[in-house]
């Protein structure tokens, strides 16, 4: 196939002028391709207002193209997708990934409709396929049981990525990469959308996401009560409570402690499994983690393959003795 | 008010199996039902019908025959009308093709909304909204948890994003992809399921159509499944069949201790 | 009473020379001990501490332990999850409690045979899952599944919701192997689905609440599995009707439902609460029937729930809902099976009452239920299985009695419906047991049955180490 796109772009998020760290993120997966193809790795930024552009460059972009216009300040999927659209055409990128946040799930679809290629949602991971050189996105598929690879045959090859699927590189400030500004005639700003206002709602704060501890529960805890143990112990190690879809199912915690495919994705530094077989599902939602250490009676159980220690025993048993000793050490 | 909601035909069980050299899923007894978040979408267009008088509403869906009973579902929740787009050349269609093929049957048609849900429970893609909507040529909310107000010519609706919720309007026709808080969709009574099972669903296959067979189906998929496979991941971690509870505590312990994480 | 002897530190040593491995046992560690000291009758109220237990892992050791005790004079609680309503799993006169968590094995699945051999410590639930997955079916179903064990659901002789159509744990059972209190062990049935060669003793030991022996190994009867449900919510405007209701449903449909429950205004006040879900119509109705039917196809299905909700329709029912997807059908059981937790979200300690009536007497016990609320000005919500006239009253305790005051008040409250019900053609318990909560009742009511009864008792367990203090 003649080559008729070349470069990998990532899709910056900006909220209120900073750069959500998500944007580092996708540029780590996309240095990985960018390297394998020996191609430059682009960070796309769409915003009214931008600071520390740069550490796009230092995280790993080789340039940064941006866009900066008042009518940017939110996310309207019209404006955002004709102005890519524009810009895709004009550069022709072979690979675009973007997050999949509600934002990056919102303009990847309309922009994939207007540029007539395919999408792939809510990757987990990628490779470069040798002969062809291209991009085999990976995902969890059907009810997340099973990994798929999925390859795009059209140009360019478009791709949301799940937040916290990989850490960002480490910052290297001595980087130096090329910063463009791009412009465009006010009518390219033209929106059907008008923002009215955002409220924060502290109720809906995933501290799930930001803890470094997270205790989580599955079937094996038997008894929506024995959660109190996994509450209790979260607490006094700073950390949170998460929980698995069919715990979740059945009623025992809500719907906001969920971890995997259909909750949240975290990357804790601990992740503690508790009572949890580690279906497809889930495991896809806490692979990242630094550490994990499961509990679970079954010794074939999954969970113990992404363990870096593995408990064959009863939670049920081990986890009211877990906090015992864990109040002893307050006591002293 | 014309309003369109698109369901899904999803696998009513989570342990759908596979055959990992062919990459097919073992059908074997394979119940099917309509996608579970698709219910919030027909709920909350059941509960603008029952506020605005005249409001027809007509559920769309793509797939195999057996996608009918998922339409169905649908009806017997207040819908007014059934239409399934199905034919052998519209099978594995990926996200793109089947927005396109939707996309063409809805082009030309009134319409002031068009529902969906979220995503699906099967693919969990949440594309397709988007993409119908952008082939329209209109305008797409996506996370809706609330509608706010609906007037003549525009939207206004609350949609839950990251941290919050952000107030937005559009104007109409648009695309409205909504979330589970929405609502807490009905339990169909006798009467609506009677209804539902009596009710013909509208059959439209590809001559009618006439798409451009290189735009449907596999053919028109610019993703393609290339493999299948249960993920072998692998931390050389150690496991251990305890003895005691006190034993597995002071595994934990060490540990934490030693690697220093709290 | 019978006193027993003390568990020495001598008597220790010789159990940790049976197990072989002192993990196996809780000695001298009152926060490990407290956890068995109660099941889910009442917690603190009704707890007694034991002096030792063990968790043995092979029905030699139980053997061997069972002699020990019956030579020393030692009693002797056996104990599954610790789920039991009635207090058949305290120890109450200390001694050793004989835990069967770790005898938790799914021994076979004879699917030639539809029989599954397992040991008295599996999750319910779990053993319905694994059979599930090779296309059969273990048509027990307490309403606690999730949590209590096969063996104390054959030791209560375990109902649930769908005893209408598969009958209670008892009719499951094809064979028990039993640690008889002497220490022999002795199989009674098997993998037979006939058997009348003599008495049939199996059945003496369902319900038997552990006062005859320790289960080690059940032979459970498995059937094909249903292709499909579908689940009715049905509102009624009257107790009566909704009650009214159940047998007319079955003569004129011709079809047996796997369940027919019943729930009251009270309690949907109260799971609704506690779940933050709405039934419809939830505050003009006084109660509603969940109906449950199985069938082969989508097409069966239909016709089920079609000619059922029609009559239901004619025969007085407000509106008729219809649940045949998982999400639908999650929706209405999550209300019934989130009862005992909802109540116990305001009193953690409520008390459930367990009487069976003849199915047409519902309206009349719900009546007095009524009456003896206003009584005691106590509410009393109440749920059951409308199919087999069993209902659960659970009395709320009013905030202004002391702890100590409820314990008597609400064993008074629960007594007299207990009676009332028995009087009525039923029985004090359906599918709980009496454990030692409920024993006074079962002497008021069954009183030559219990003469009986008792010398059974002697004959096995003459020395009385076995469980004590249950049932009598």
């Amino acid at each position: 196939m003649k080559q008729t796109h070349t470069g990998v772009w990532t899709i910056a998020e900006i909220e209120d002028g900073s750069i959500n760290p998500v944007s580092y993120e996708l540029l780590a997966w996309g240095k990985g391709l960018s390297e394998r193809l020996k191609v430059e790795l682009t960070s796309i930024v769409l915003t009214n207002k931008i600071k520390d552009i740069e550490s796009l460059i230092h995280y790993g972009a080789d340039k940064v193209y941006y866009v900066e216009n008042d009518k940017l300040e939110h996310f309207y999927p019209d404006t955002y997708t004709n102005i890519l659209q524009q810009m895709v055409e004009e550069m022709k990128p072979e690979i675009i990934l973007a997050s999949a946040t509600t934002k990056g799930r919102t303009l990847m679809p309309c922009l994939a409709a207007s540029l007539k290629t395919g999408l792939t949602a809510d990757c987990t991971d990628f490779e470069i396929e040798e002969e062809t050189r291209r991009l085999i996105q990976i995902r969890p598929a059907i009810g997340g049981n099973v990994m798929a690879k999925i390859k795009t045959m059209t140009n360019p090859q478009m791709a949301t990525v799940r937040p916290k699927s990989k850490l960002p590189l480490p910052k290297d400030e001595s980087r130096t990469g090329e910063i463009i500004k791009k412009e465009f005639n006010e009518e390219m700003y033209q929106s059907r959308y008008e923002w009215i206002n955002y409220k924060r709602d502290e109720s809906i704060e995933q501290p799930l996401q930001q803890s470094d501890v997270i205790i989580a529960g599955g079937k094996g805890i038997r008894k929506q009560e024995n959660f109190k143990y996994l509450k209790e112990i979260a607490e006094r190690l700073n950390g949170a409570v998460g929980a698995t879809r069919a715990v979740v199912d059945m009623g025992w915690i809500d719907y906001s402690h969920q971890i995997g495919l259909s909750g949240k994705t975290v990357s804790p530094k601990l992740y503690i499994a508790v009572g949890i077989s580690g279906a497809v599902q889930h495991i896809a939602g806490m692979s990242t983690s630094k550490y994990i250490i499961s509990i679970n009676k079954d010794p074939e159980a999954p969970i113990f393959k992404v363990s870096d220690l593995g408990i064959v025993g009863d939670a049920t048993e081990i986890v009211p003795l877990l906090l015992k000793e864990l109040k002893q050490g307050d006591k002293k | 008010m014309n309003i369109v909601v698109l369901v899904k035909q999803v696998p009513s069980t989570d342990n759908v199996k596979i055959d990992e050299k062919t990459g097919t899923m073992i059908r074997s007894e394979l119940e099917s039902e309509m996608n579970p978040l698709d219910m919030y979408a027909v709920e909350e267009a059941v509960r603008i019908k029952e506020k605005e008088t005249g409001t027809k509403i007509t559920v769309i869906s793509m797939g195999p025959l057996s996608a009918e009973y998922a339409i169905k579902e649908a009806i017997s929740m207040g819908c007014d009308e059934g239409v399934l787009l199905t034919d052998r050349r519209y099978a594995g269609a990926d996200t793109r093709a089947t927005a396109y093929t939707l996309s063409q049957f809805l082009k030309g048609k009134e319409f002031d909304l068009i529902f969906a849900g979220e995503r699906a429970t099967d693919g969990e893609t949440g594309q397709v909204g988007p993409m119908v909507a952008t082939l329209l040529g209109i305008p797409v909310l996506t996370y809706v948890n609330k509608i706010i107000e609906i007037t003549k010519s525009a939207i206004k609706v609350q949609r839950a994003i990251e941290g919050g919720n952000e107030v937005i309007q559009t104007t109409l026709p648009s695309l409205i992809t909504v979330v589970k808080e929405i609502n807490d969709p009905r339990l169909p009574n006798l009467e609506n399921k009677l209804r539902a099972k009596k009710s013909k669903i509208h059959t439209i296959t590809n001559e009618e159509l006439k798409i451009e067979e290189d735009k449907i189906g596999l053919k028109g998929s610019p993703t393609r499944v290339v493999k299948v496979f249960y993920p072998k991941i692998s931390r050389q971690g150690e496991k251990i069949t305890i003895k005691t509870p006190q034993e597995a505590v002071s595994k934990i312990k060490n540990f934490i201790k030693e690697k220093g994480v709290i | 009473m019978k006193e027993y002897n003390k568990v020495t530190s001598k008597i220790v040593e010789k159990i940790k020379k049976i197990l072989k491995n002192e993990n196996l046992l809780i000695y001298q560690d009152e926060e490990n001990l407290k956890s068995y000291s109660n099941d889910e009758s009442g917690g603190e109220y009704y707890a007694h501490m034991p002096e030792l237990v063990i968790k043995p892992e092979t029905k030699e050791q139980i053997s061997e332990i069972v002699k020990l005790c019956n030579e020393e004079n030692i009693p002797i609680t056996p104990r599954g999850a610790g789920s039991g309503l009635a207090g058949a799993n305290i120890p109450i006169y200390g001694g050793i409690v004989i835990s069967l968590e770790r005898l938790n094995k799914i021994i076979e699945i004879d699917a030639k045979n539809l029989v599954a051999v397992v040991e008295p410590g599996v999750v319910t639930n779990d053993l319905c899952r694994i059979v599930s997955e090779k296309g059969l079916y273990y048509a027990g179903y307490p309403m606690s599944v999730e949590t209590s064990f096969i063996g104390g659901n054959v030791a209560t002789n375990a109902g649930g919701s769908k005893v209408i159509k598969y009958g209670n744990t008892g009719h499951h059972i094809l064979g028990l192997e039993v640690v008889m209190p002497d220490g022999e062990i002795i199989e009674y049935g098997g993998k037979r689905r006939k058997d009348s060669s003599g008495y049939n003793l199996l059945h003496l030991f369902i319900g038997s609440e552990g006062t005859l022996g320790i289960f080690t190994k059940i032979y459970v009867n498995l059937i094909p599995q249903p292709g499909k449900v579908v689940d009715l919510l049905v509102p009624f405007e009257s107790i009566e009707k909704a009650i009214e209701n159940v047998a007319p449903l079955m003569r004129e449909t011709k079809v047996l439902p796997s369940a027919i429950e019943f729930i009251d205004k009270e309690s949907i006040k109260y799971t609704s609460k506690y779940t933050g879900m709405k039934l419809p119509y939830q505050d003009e109705v006084e109660s509603y029937l969940i109906i449950q039917y199985e069938g082969n196809n989508l097409r069966e299905i239909e016709d089920i729930y079609e000619k059922s909700g029609l009559t239901l329709q004619k025969n007085g029912a407000k509106d008729v809902f219809i649940a045949d997807n998982r999400t639908n059908s999650e929706k209405i059981w999550r209300m019934r099976r989130n009862w005992l937790e909802s109540l116990k979200a305001i009193d953690p300690y409520v008390p459930t009452g367990d009487v069976v009536v003849p199915t047409s007497k519902i309206p009349e016990i719900m009546a007095y239920i009524n009456e003896v609320s206003k009584e005691y000005k106590v509410d009393i919500p109440v749920a059951g299985h409308a199919g087999d006239g069993n209902l659960h009253p659970a009395p709320l305790k009013p905030s202004k009695v002391s702890p100590e005051e409820w314990k008597e008040l609400s064993e008074e409250i629960l007594g007299k419906i207990a009676i009332k019900a028995a009087k009525m053609g039923g029985a004090i318990s359906g599918e709980h047991g009496i454990g030692f909560i409920k024993k006074e009742l079962l002497k008021q009511t069954k009183e030559k049955e219990y003469t009986r009864m008792k010398e059974i008792k002697k004959i096995l367990d003459p020395n009385n180490i076995m469980n004590p203090g249950k049932l009598f």
